[in-house]
């Protein structure tokens, strides 16, 4: 499994601005309607694994369809404002969007890119230097109650937000301080349909629309503007209400074992309302939601999210043949075809994210610092990396892996992507790798230890603060798990040693990593690694890299700094230019701060007698299933 | 008697609070503020923390651990912040089914390796003595993990026998009653255990059998069904009492491997999970609940050797 799935919440809903629509088009096989289309090639690409279900057979009526959960990833909070410490795919995706649905819907089948169709609100208007933002809901959207779904539940959700991170900051798992909800000045609901909001400053609209206001999720103040189980409804648009009503829901999402008996969770938008919950090991089920209003009803009778204890486990019972849909562990990708036999469409593709080596621009040992800080050296670095290798390796990916150069991978292909990180600016090439250090002064020994022979700052000199004699000698800590972090690691720093460049390799966990050497608040460790490996990140569908490529960024724990590229994030946050986030990350990708590595496919298993829409099926790459698509064929 | 009992006890309370002490400095000398690993890689500055100072992690590691005593005096053992439950809960849900394998399995373990470890010695070296040892030997050093692969590969994907998982069920009086579905994490569980307490048997049953006791009984015209019963298998016994106490620290540790493999959510699974979560409460009480086990379970077999040996005296 992937470290990167925090962060869920911000990566999966939001929505385009209309620009960016105008510019990016329908550019998915799902036919304008997004889940709903039918064409698979687009997903039977290359950086997919296998092939995606086809629609066939006459739809059914009814039938439960069972849901492999994660191993040890089950959902443990309900209410849709999610603590830091809970947020995961597994609660917020997989769990809470299938009662309560985000203002804007994303993805389409694999492409990261808001869903109209499926969504709640059309685009957003901006005026006012982008400083006012107009949202028109949809109609036909109601709860489950029978009243509609309107702009006040919209208010409701950003009133408790502020609450929420008033409270404590852990208390939203997408918040950053001074963005959203903070910048959020004036909130207005000017009819049922209709929210207008008023912010600081002036924000780039696709980072304000698809980085930040996708958070919104409608919440039904009708029936949970309240402070007790028995109380009745207050006004919760002052801050003070506001914070008692979010402790009271708090509270209520604190008891799992009341998670499918409280009269509050059972006021849903979504497609389905939860029937049963299991607070030992979070299963759950759900049942359809005959009052669902978004665009297709779900023909099935309901869901069973079964709950494993192991990867083995799980694969045990798609071997037994009892799921309709579970996921394929890397582990296990030698059985495929017997999978296949059982009756299985088996079928992977990357979510939208990057894995990469981070560089420590602040270590001094061995003068790394000054040597990373050349970028003909990371330049090297990146054409010793054989992508194609190691994703088609048995050893490694078995071919369930798509390219990805930058922040952006080729695959699954961003309306934001540049051009650069769709194809590889530095291919795989030793002799490459060799030229750019000889003419830069460096005597080359293959399998030996390469030093600086031409110290100085020209151009065909080490760089700055390189003394004569320096080896390129360097440790490199990993995650342990999963493996393919260190098989990849291992193909790399052998490539290294073919120009000379030793590369240490030593092994921690994951949380001792971003505990201890990706803390930025924490420098005492900045002398003891040179570069690290914990895995990688998600991206939100506007993929700015703010936080981890900026000088200031509050994740850049290798300190890396480069002033074209700060003032390329600061065009993609605050500029009116709508192709800002374009040029940063063609300046990063062109900068390589790190080494961006391949990208895992999310390989899973359907059941062949399970159809729908083949965006439907593809949705589960990006974490999100789509069942109310989904039929069992007569 | 009484004071003996007495000493005991204040010395096992003596063992636990080290065990609380060790493993509560050892969580925080490792990762002294959590935060980071619970909310994330991208949680902000200002979120980790306030995570920490919700939990009170930001203060001194002595007041942390007098305030969880404190807890402790008060029957709470703390709070899951990565599963959002209590950690009183998750025990509360995950011990029965836990304890249910463990327990059944060892009953059987026992029930079969006392009658099969005394058959061995009294047939020793027979053909059937020796295919035992060898199917014993077998088992025993087989990983549990493999056997359970086997058992589930032949009899739940191939022959479609029996289930490939443990019974899902929440409540533990129907899970106690899923005997088809429980068969195989069970038998695997028992195999494995048989293999074991067969051989100490046997092996106990071969020193009572050269003693003159057995010999005096068989002379005094005693049926060899009575020597095994009154004279033999009571003697022999006594290394399994110490065994079956030593085993009770088992109900409650969990049986991580079977768990694991049948899809058993349990103890042993619940402490490797939140032991990767750094989610220290939960680590720290089920440590301090194995500690208590193992410190019950050695005192219960020290208890019932005097009982069953009127030789033993405790002094």
């Amino acid at each position: 499994m992937r470290a990167w799935i925090k962060g869920a919440r911000a990566g999966a809903a939001v929505a385009a601005g209309a620009l960016v629509l105008a510019a990016c088009g329908s550019g998915t096989g799902s036919g304008g309607g997004g889940t709903g289309g039918g064409n698979t090639s687009a997903f039977n690409a290359p950086g997919g694994y296998g092939k995606l279900p086809t629609q066939s057979g006459t739809p059914k009526k009814g039938g439960i369809v069972t849901i492999a959960e994660s191993p040890g990833a089950g959902p443990n909070y309900i209410f849709p404002i999610t603590p830091a410490a809970n947020e995961s795919v597994y609660t917020i995706d997989q769990f809470q969007y299938y009662m309560w649905r985000p203002l804007w819907w994303a993805p389409q089948g694999a492409t990261p890119t808001i869903n109209f169709p499926q969504s709640i609100a059309s685009a957003p208007a901006f005026s006012n230097n982008n400083k006012t933002i107009t949202i028109h809901m949809k109609s036909g959207w109601k709860w489950s109650d029978g009243a509609p779904v309107t702009s006040k539940d919209v208010a409701f959700d950003l009133w408790l937000t502020k609450a929420a991170v008033k409270i404590s900051p852990a208390n939203d798992g997408n918040y950053t301080p001074g963005l959203y909800p903070d910048f959020i000045t004036s909130i207005q609901t000017p009819n049922s349909t209709t929210v207008v909001l008023k912010v600081n400053k002036t924000y780039n609209q696709n980072f304000m629309f698809y980085n930040q206001l996708g958070q919104i999720v409608p919440l039904p103040a009708q029936a949970w503007s309240k402070t007790s189980a028995s109380g009745a409804t207050i006004p919760f648009a002052n801050l003070a209400n506001a914070e008692k009503i979010y402790k009271f829901l708090n509270a209520q999402s604190g008891k799992l074992a009341t998670y499918a008996t409280n009269p509050l969770w059972q006021v849903v938008d979504g497609p389905f309302k939860l029937k049963t919950f299991d607070p030992s090991t979070d299963a759950n089920t759900l049942v359809a939601n005959p009052a669902y209003g978004g665009p297709v009803k779900p023909k099935i009778a309901g869901i069973d999210n079964v709950a494993f204890t192991s990867t083995s486990a799980e694969f045990n019972q798609l071997l037994s043949g009892n799921l309709d849909v579970g996921f394929v562990d890397f582990s296990n990708l030698p059985q495929v075809n017997t999978l296949k036999a059982k009756g299985y469409n088996v079928w992977g593709y990357p979510d939208f994210g990057f894995s990469y080596i981070g560089y420590n621009f602040k270590d001094p040992t061995g003068d790394f610092n000054n040597i990373i800080s050349q970028l003909y050296i990371r330049q090297a670095l990146a054409h010793l990396q054989d992508e194609p290798a190691v994703i088609q390796s048995k050893g490694v990916f078995d071919g369930a892996a798509g390219a990805a150069y930058g922040p952006v991978p080729a695959v699954p292909k961003s309306p934001f992507a540049p051009a650069n990180a769709l194809t590889n600016p530095y291919p795989f090439s030793i002799s490459a790798a060799s030229n750019l250090l000889t003419s830069h002064g460096w005597k080359v020994v293959p399998g030996g230890t390469t030093t600086c022979q031409k110290p100085g700052t020209a151009s065909n000199e080490c760089g700055a603060g390189i003394p004569k004699g320096t080896a390129l000698t360097w440790n490199l800590i990993y995650g342990n798990s999963p493996a393919v972090i260190g098989a990849q690691d291992e193909i790399w720093a052998s490539n290294a040693k073919k120009v000379g460049i030793t590369i240490n390799l030593s092994s921690k966990t994951f949380n001792y990593i971003i505990s201890n050497l990706s803390d930025v608040s924490n420098p005492s460790n900045d002398k003891i690694w040179a570069m690290q490996d914990f895995g990688g990140f998600t991206n939100s569908l506007y993929p700015t890299t703010n936080e981890l490529f900026n000088t200031k960024g509050s994740f850049n724990f290798g300190g890396f700094s480069n002033p074209q590229i700060d003032k390329a994030i600061q065009n993609s946050i605050s500029s009116l230019d709508n192709t800002a986030v374009q040029k940063e990350i063609g300046l990063v990708t062109a900068q390589q701060p790190g080494l961006f590595q391949p990208n895992a496919d999310l390989v899973f298993a359907f059941k062949n007698t399970l159809s729908g829409p083949p965006a439907s099926f593809a949705d589960a790459s990006q974490y999100q299933f789509s069942p109310e698509y989904w039929y069992f064929k007569k | 008697m009484t004071a003996y009992l007495i000493r005991r006890l204040v010395t096992s309370l003596i063992v636990i609070l080290g065990i609380a002490l060790v493993t509560f400095l050892m969580t925080h000398i490792i990762a002294p503020s959590p935060g980071r690993a619970i909310l994330g890689d991208r949680a902000s500055r200002a979120a980790v923390n306030a995570f920490d100072n919700a939990h009170g992690y930001d203060r001194p590691v002595w007041v942390q651990f007098g305030s969880y005593l404190w807890q402790l005096v008060h029957g709470n053992l703390g709070y899951s912040y990565k599963l959002n439950q209590t950690v009183d809960s998750l025990i509360a849900e995950n011990a029965p089914h836990s304890m249910w394998l463990s327990g059944i399995s060892v009953f059987l373990s026992i029930v079969i390796a006392i009658p099969l470890g005394i058959f061995q010695a009294v047939k020793r070296n027979s053909v059937a003595d020796q295919a035992i040892t060898a199917a014993a030997f077998t088992a025993y050093s087989m990983p549990q993990n493999f056997l359970g692969i086997l058992l589930i590969g032949f009899l739940a994907i191939q022959w479609h026998l029996f289930p490939a998982e443990a019974s899902q069920s929440e409540r533990i009086i129907p899970y106690i009653f899923a005997f088809h579905s429980n068969f195989l994490p069970i038998a695997t569980l028992t195999i494995t255990a048989v293999a074991g307490y067969s051989r100490y048997m046997r092996s106990a049953g071969l020193d009572a059998l050269a003693q003159d006791y057995i010999r005096l009984a068989r002379a005094k015209g005693l049926t060899e069904p009575t020597v095994l019963r009154r004279h033999l298998l009571r003697n022999a016994i006594l290394p399994m009492v110490t065994l079956i106490g030593l085993s009770i620290p088992l109900l409650l540790a969990g049986n991580l491997v079977v768990e694991y493999l049948y899809n058993s959510h349990g103890l042993g699974l619940l402490f490797i999970n939140e032991l990767g979560n750094e989610d220290f409460p939960t680590v720290i009480a089920l440590t301090l609940l194995g500690g208590i086990a193992t410190v019950v379970g050695n005192f219960v077999a020290d208890v019932a050797l005097t009982v069953a040996d009127p030789r033993i005296r405790i002094n």
